[in-house]
């Protein structure tokens, strides 16, 4: 090693164990939002892209002057590990570091580990992107939901489906995960209540590859659906879907924003047609294309998931409470929030009055065509239609 | 006179008071620092680093569950988050507050909806019920050995988290858990972290803990000195299981959201870790494994909150944690294989004054071990075969040894010498003929059985308990033969017994440690713990020099006069066998070929065809030199 880079290399060291004992000492009107995210483990792939949108957000908020134009927003980070003790002792260290928002891990069991945290402290917490609409509830008033819930997304697709005059709906949906059980269950809920007829609900586990005895029994139904619904989505969703075309079945088939991947569109054939919901398509002149350039403008590189552009979201929603309340205090925070029509955002609008604080938002449908994705269109369902979760 | 006669079987063995001062000791000196520094957290930290503590505290009870099993018998074990899993979905749905099971659980039976206990109760009732399953589980998980054990563990984690999500009206599926009361804070959990440290080594240093870690080192060895293998780790995983469970239970009460996965694949991993850093085989191992990974993480953590505060807010930097945590495991692995403490407890490296105490000779203590025997009965083989495949190593010997008395078998090598003495201790099952002792056909027994009816034997390949202290390994032969003492009267009988042998001095060392001629004595004395009427010697002189084998020669004729037990020697050096055998028998392919006085069968032409071959023999028979000078 030589000098230079020894000196180098002790600078380094004495700044690091500087930083380690340094405390962070940040201007008084700054207004302070947590995020308590799983940023390493199986949470990352969710997470880490929200981040990147809250950070995105809160650089545009902050070059117009913060908050109202006078406050800006500090943002403090740390991991969870997507572990659900860790969530806990996150949340609470974000609470003693004085922040007045909190956002939360994209999955419900750390969502409610901070959020119960931030409830008892009377701090406003929202999970980036956990799409179980009965999260909020499960922990108390201080908690809101953020991302497109399960049972928004398929009302969309039951009632896409109702008005392209589908009458017998297959609904595929396996008990190993919430996503996967639920959504398919609200879609029937849903399509019966429009006066569809479910004909059948097969179940599978998630991984299994071979599809043929749900095939087979497809192949028996009578009435022959028309409409095939799941939330099944990598590998399971592909090898469902080749079995099925090869079976020779033609049905419609509806998938949600889980399949939401290049892979889809690699699928050829048998993927033709199929229609998926998703959190927003970007449109030319649309706000999320907007958004989507300013993102590639700070990251040097396109954005690649909508999970980036949520986060983005629940930061304007954020700044759009503390804003409409007038103070930084967590009640009165909580209480704007809960009242917000209509908050212009990167995917569309956001309106949270009258939903216990799980959001009405856009739904986009997209159609698979010649292995492009073609917008259908952009639905905000009737609150009256969504089904209780 | 204090031995259980083998032949009683283990009805009431074991038990006596086994808490011995090393266990007390161990125990505090691992629990005290960590109580300290938990009541004053308690006392002094905010509710965030308390609630690290107390889930430190209750991971480490978890390290415990999985380290009674997998440190006492050696079986890597990933299945018991599986019962942590179902003792907190047990816990959960018994303490979940009646208003909360009617939004959650919608579905229950009636009788469970409007339960509501006190999570004591629950706990208990968890506690029992998932005791109960482990033990119904693990009779087939015991029967199985080293890698296919540890599979059928990761099966038992796969099928419970399985049937955890299955059992929806229940446990909500794979969908979380919530409004499990919170109730476990730092004291409660460091309550249960006592009991659990004290049960681990408690199990550990009791008889059966001896033995399963005897089983550990060498599973034939130890089924040879009559180690029922499949009853104790059927034990160590029941008392594994109730550990573990107990971890379950706190984290429930702890988290108070979680969901099935929540017991899965991360957290086994997690734990494992811990176990494999601080050593997969002892008790202090896995409370300091537990520590260090712990400690580690928050250091870390700050580390990498302050990095990202003060110096690059954006691109936020994650993942130093687990890069490096896995450096610090790989470093502790690199300079210590088996971990930090290895094989060690934490007292034996405490100022060695254990070692101190253990070194002060029982002069006092003269147990009477050497018993003579009477001299009734024998041991006979009656046509004996045993055919591995088309080969009959062994075809139809017949072979009487007596008790008091020395008998030499010799042979060419492979001549089924060895598979023989496999066929009369049980280690191999018979093809055909029968091994009586004193009239009782003990052909069909298993090996542990026949131990226990006081046959003894030594390996041709020393099979001693390498990480077992030299007077462990004899310890563990005493309890395994269903020796019932008090802790310091099995300490001075196995000390007499290193003494018969003359290796008393070295009864604190690793037994993996001594020089080979003293392993084969500590063979000898380990097998001499059984009280055997009759030994087996399998190549007791292999590898040693003349003057090694001359002691081995005084110790062997000592044992037959103040024991009066019956010796089979199987060994090539003939001038041992020539010098101490009453009688010799020659076996050549499986067959006796000659047997007689010493004198008689080194005349025989066919044992010296058999030895020379046929030309040779011919021109030597004229002059007959004794064979073996």
């Amino acid at each position: 090693m030589s000098r230079s880079n020894w000196l180098k290399t002790t600078a380094m060291t004495a700044a690091l164990a500087g930083a380690v004992f340094a405390s962070g000492t940040a201007a008084a009107e700054n207004f302070k939002v947590g995020y308590a995210g799983g940023f390493t483990g199986y949470l990352a792939p969710y997470d880490q892209p929200s981040l990147k949108g809250v950070q995105l957000a809160i650089d545009e908020i902050n070059a117009a002057g913060g908050i109202g134009g006078t406050m800006p927003i500090e943002l403090i980070v740390k991991d969870t590990r997507s572990d659900t003790a860790q969530a806990a002792v996150v949340a609470q260290e974000l609470v003693d570091d004085g922040v007045s928002v909190m956002i939360v891990s994209c999955d419900v069991d750390p969502a409610v580990a901070s959020g119960v945290i931030a409830q008892a402290a009377e701090i406003p917490s929202v999970s980036s992107c956990a799409s179980t609409p009965t999260l909020p509830a499960a922990v108390g008033p201080y908690m809101f939901s953020n991302y497109t819930a399960d049972n928004l997304q398929a009302t969309v697709l039951a009632s896409y489906a109702r008005e392209q005059g589908l009458e017998n709906a297959y609904v595929l949906l396996s008990r190993d995960t919430p996503y996967t059980e639920k959504l398919p269950e609200y879609f029937a809920e849903v399509f019966a209540a429009m006066g569809g007829n479910v004909v059948a609900v097969g179940e599978f586990t998630i991984g299994q590859q071979d599809f043929s005895a749900e095939v087979t029994n497809i192949k028996g139904l009578d009435p022959q659906p028309d409409v095939i619904m799941t939330a099944a989505y990598e590998p399971d969703f592909p090898a469902f879907l080749k079995q099925l075309r090869a079976a020779g079945i033609t049905a419609q088939v509806l998938g949600s924003d889980g399949i939401d991947s290049p892979t889809t569109f690699g699928l050829g054939d048998v993927a033709e047609g199929v229609v998926f919901s998703n959190a927003g398509f970007p449109s030319e002149g649309s706000p999320l294309a907007a958004y989507e350039a300013a993102y590639e403008a700070k990251y040097g590189e396109p954005n690649d998931t909508v999970f980036t552009a949520t986060g983005y979201d629940a930061m304007l929603v954020i700044a759009a409470a503390v804003e409409a309340a007038g103070s930084t205090d967590g009640a009165a925070i909580r209480d704007a929030w809960d009242n917000l029509e209509n908050v212009q955002v990167a995917t569309g609008t956001m309106t949270y009055k009258g939903q216990n604080r799980v959001p009405v938002r856009v739904v986009a449908l997209n159609q698979v065509s010649g292995g492009e994705r073609v917008h259908v269109g952009d639905f905000t369902p009737d609150p009256s239609q969504i089904p209780a979760p | 006179m204090s031995h259980i006669d083998g032949q009683t079987g283990k009805s009431g063995r074991g038990t006596a008071g086994f808490v011995a001062s090393g266990t007390l000791a161990g125990s505090a000196l691992l629990f005290v620092p960590i109580a300290i520094f938990s009541l004053v957290a308690w006392q002094t930290f905010g509710s965030a680093p308390q609630g690290t503590v107390t889930h430190f505290l209750i991971i480490t009870i978890a390290v415990l569950g999985f380290s009674v099993f997998t440190g006492n018998t050696g079986v890597v074990s990933f299945g018991h988050a599986a019962f942590m899993g179902l003792a907190a979905h047990i816990t959960g749905v018994l303490t979940m507050p009646v208003a909360q099971k009617g939004v959650f659980l919608p579905d229950l039976p009636p009788w469970l909806a409007g339960v509501e206990m006190n999570f004591l109760l629950a706990g208990l009732i968890a506690l029992v019920i998932v005791t109960v399953i482990a033990f119904v589980i693990g009779i087939p998980i015991a029967r199985l050995g080293g890698a296919s054990a540890s599979i059928a563990t990761l099966g038992l984690l796969i099928i419970v988290y399985g049937v955890i999500v299955g059992a929806r009206d229940y446990t909500r599926g794979s969908q979380a858990l919530i409004g499990v009361p919170k109730t476990v804070d730092i004291p409660v959990a460091l309550i249960f972290l006592g009991v659990a440290i004290l049960l681990a080594r408690i199990f550990r240093d009791s008889l059966p803990g001896l033995e399963l870690r005897a089983m550990r080192e060498d599973e034939p060895a130890a089924r040879a000195i009559g180690v029922n293998v499949q009853g104790r780790r059927l034990l160590a995983w029941t008392v594994s299981a109730a550990i573990a469970a107990l971890a379950g239970v706190l984290l429930a009460h702890f988290l108070g959201v979680y969901s099935p996965k929540e017991f899965y694949f991360q957290i086994t991993f997690a734990i494992l870790v811990m176990l494999i850093a601080g050593g997969m085989t002892s008790v202090s191992g896995a409370v300091v494994g537990a520590v260090l990974v712990t400690v580690l993480i928050d250091v870390l953590r700050g580390v990498e909150e302050n990095i990202n505060a003060n110096w690059f807010s954006e691109p936020t930097v994650f993942g130093l944690t687990d890069i490096g945590l896995s450096l610090a495991i790989l470093a502790v692995l690199f300079w210590r294989r088996d971990g930090l403490f290895g094989f060690w407890e934490i007292e034996e490296l405490w100022g060695g004054w254990r070692r101190w105490f253990g070194l002060r000779a029982p002069s006092e203590v003269a147990p009477s071990q050497a018993s003579r025997i009477d001299q009734g009965g024998a041991l006979k083989i009656e046509n004996v075969a045993k055919a591995f495949g088309g080969l009959r190593a062994v075809d139809g010997a017949n072979l009487e040894l007596r008790p008091g008395e020395i008998v030499g078998l010799i042979g060419p090598n492979g001549s089924g010498k060895t598979t023989l003495l496999g066929c009369i201790s049980g280690a191999l099952d018979l093809t055909a003929g029968k091994v009586v002792l004193d009239g009782t056909d003990i052909s069909d027994l298993p090996a542990h059985r026949i131990a226990r009816r006081r046959v003894g034997r030594t390996f041709q390949n020393i099979r001693l308990f390498a990480h077992l202290t030299v007077i462990e390994n004899v310890k563990a032969a005493l309890a395994a033969s269903g020796t019932r003492l008090a802790p310091g009267a099995m300490d001075a009988r196995a000390r007499a017994l290193l003494n018969e042998l003359g290796i008393a001095s070295y009864a604190p060392r690793r037994a993996g440690t001594l020089a080979y001629g003293l392993q084969r004595r500590l063979e000898i004395a380990r097998a001499l713990a059984l009280e055997p009427r009759y030994l087996l010697l399998d190549e007791p002189a292999a590898g040693m020099n003349e003057t090694e084998s001359d002691e081995l020669l005084g110790i062997l004729g000592h044992l037959r006069e103040s024991r009066g037990l019956g010796l089979l020697v199987v060994d090539h050096d003939l001038r041992l066998i020539m010098r101490l055998c009453d009688r010799v028998v020659v076996l050549n392919r499986g067959q006796v070929i000659a047997e007689g006085v010493p004198g008689e069968v080194q005349a025989n032409p066919d044992v010296i065809e058999a030895y020379l071959g046929k030309r040779r023999a011919a021109t030597r028979t004229t002059s007959a030199p004794p064979l073996g000078d």
